[in-house]
């Protein structure tokens, strides 16, 4: 059998997989606090053919016995890129955005499963009514964006305007006069590659996390008390995503460049066995 | 039996095997950090062929003994095969790619044959040498390759990190977050020829050995460079090129072996009629 059809359908399949993640990536230009990932490849298993079984009959060589031949390429990883988005302005009150990379809110994701703290730099938040004087905090999914005990924070009595400060304080001025304050939940990664991107623009630790034996506090720290005063939001705008479309456009027609290249591989040796059969 | 034959069928197989060699390139044209493979290919040892003739030596005896007298005709070689898979250590063009975890290195001055590597922890416990510098942090911080192998210090040691946020200098010294310094392990390789390929984009010397620190190289010079990966040095439209090259070449083989099938087939449905 040919090597060369292995090798190239080998190397077809994976480039579709990091066809998928750059498409993923020109989906969600708009999706804000989006970041995108970047996927790499290594090389397959070389394997070591050995013509000669003895040195000696092999005359001048310049590489150690045998002959090693791969067997195409494969997606080594795709890392996140927690670079920062561009800062876009839009006067609404409840409109956040981190301008310090690597911070995150806290919401508490509702599922079948269960509950679970997710992270997102998505900060377009809203008023989701709970009675006719409560309002919660959540974000556009209906998720309930959480303060630095973990708690949703929910609001009493009518608002008339919200202040959030750069160290992450949601004042609430009341219609009475009086006002709410609330600390938003805000979390800074450590490690961002270690997170699982769960859909719904939220990231959130790995299923088997009590198998990996990885404590939580080397992968992200929870910024509360006075380390507060390191979260740098900005209120009445929010992040972009950090998706370049033309880098991504040039990347798609790379891929499918290389695409086409590995296809006519996979033609040649098709012509290559015709030939072999045609010979009688 | 035509001679010809099984030189023909061994140049289509030599042709077939570099076609393979040629794809496997093809198909690391966007891994960071690949070196490119480059055939050579061998004749066959050659045979003596000698000739036995009537006319010897006739030795004067009672009836005339007569002595066949070998005559030499000359050497004949029999095929082809494909010996060496030579990887090309001439350096890539660096793509910048923002991330800190990307490093490549970059040769500014090497011995003929000479080349430097990253210094990685084998799957095996064995160390294991690379190019390709798209490397990651996981989640124990340790610096890793993006199978997860361990990046070594030149003391042969793993480097463990707080956070994915540090900085390497064109010398090679990593400083990380809380105080973390590190001089990331590059190896010299005087003659890289003499390295084994072992996929993954690892190396591993013939004897298994550690090669020699490159910062004590005198005559290797080159530098690191943070956020940016070595592309591969494959050369897609020359390897295009050899690849139709090897097709022609393996199709001409094979209108020889059809030439030969038809003198055999004259022989045994022709020349034999009566």
């Amino acid at each position: 059998m040919n090597r060369t059809m292995i090798t190239a359908t080998n190397t077809l399949s994976q480039l579709q997989k990091q066809m998928d993640i750059v498409s993923h990536n020109m989906a969600n230009i708009d999706t804000a606090g989006y970041k995108r990932r970047e996927a790499s490849f290594t090389d397959l298993l070389f394997q070591q053919f050995n013509n000669q079984h003895d040195v000696r009959a092999e005359g001048n060589r310049l590489t150690p016995n045998g002959i090693r031949q791969g067997v195409g390429a494969k997606l080594a990883q795709s890392k996140i890129v927690m670079a920062q988005g561009s800062i876009k302005s839009t006067d609404r009150a409840l409109d956040t955005a981190f301008t310090k990379e690597g911070q995150y809110f806290r919401v508490l994701e509702q599922s079948e499963n269960g509950t679970a703290i997710r992270y997102t730099r998505d900060g377009a938040f809203y008023l989701s009514p709970l009675s006719d004087t409560e309002t919660m905090l959540v974000t556009g999914n209906g998720y309930p964006v959480l303060d630095e005990n973990n708690n949703p924070i929910t609001i009493n009595g009518r608002v008339n305007e919200y202040e959030i400060t750069t160290n992450g304080r949601l004042i609430a001025k009341m219609e009475n006069g009086g006002t709410s304050e609330f600390n938003l939940g805000v979390v800074q990664l450590k490690k961002p590659q270690f997170l699982e991107q769960k859909g719904g623009n939220l990231l959130g630790l790995p299923e088997n996390m009590a198998e990996l034996n990885v404590p939580v506090n080397e992968i992200l720290t929870e910024l509360n008390g006075p380390m507060r005063n390191e979260i740098s939001i900005q209120q009445r705008a929010l992040e972009q995503s950090n998706v370049d479309m033309s880098k991504e456009m040039t990347d798609l027609i790379n891929l499918q460049r290389a695409y086409q290249f590995q296809s006519r591989s996979v033609s040649i040796a098709d012509q290559m066995m015709g030939l072999v059969t045609g010979i009688r | 039996m035509f001679r010809g034959f099984y030189t023909v069928a061994s140049g289509m197989l030599a042709q077939q095997r570099r076609t393979e060699m040629l794809t496997n390139n093809m198909s690391n044209a966007n891994t960071p950090g690949f070196k490119e493979d480059q055939s050579s290919l061998r004749a066959f040892p050659e045979m003596l062929l000698q000739r036995m003739d009537q006319q010897g030596v006739t030795i004067p005896t009672q009836k005339g003994l007569n002595l066949p007298f070998n005559k030499r005709i000359g050497s004949l070689s029999t095929g082809v095969y494909m010996q060496e898979a030579i990887p090309a250590f001439k350096q890539g063009d660096l793509k910048e790619t923002g991330l800190g975890t990307d490093m490549a290195l970059l040769d500014v001055s090497m011995p003929e044959n000479g080349s430097v590597f990253f210094t990685v922890a084998g799957p095996n416990g064995e160390t294991n040498y690379t190019r390709n510098g798209n490397f990651t942090v996981d989640g124990q911080g340790f610096l890793t390759t993006a199978s997860g192998l361990r990046v070594l210090n030149d003391a042969g040691n793993p480097i463990q990190l707080i956070s994915d946020q540090f900085t390497v200098n064109e010398n090679g010294v990593l400083t990380g977050e809380g105080g973390v310094t590190a001089r990331l392990g590059i190896g010299f390789a005087a003659d890289a020829n003499r390295l084994i390929k072992l996929g993954d984009g690892l190396y591993q010397t013939e004897d298994g050995n550690a090669l020699a620190n490159a910062y004590n190289a005198p005559d290797a010079q080159f530098k690191l460079q943070q956020g940016y990966i070595e592309r591969s040095n494959v050369d897609v439209s020359r390897t295009m090129t050899d690849m139709m090259t090897a097709y022609r070449a393996f199709e001409a083989n094979q209108k020889v072996l059809q030439a030969y099938d038809k003198s055999m087939e004259k022989a045994a449905n022709e020349v034999g009629r009566i």
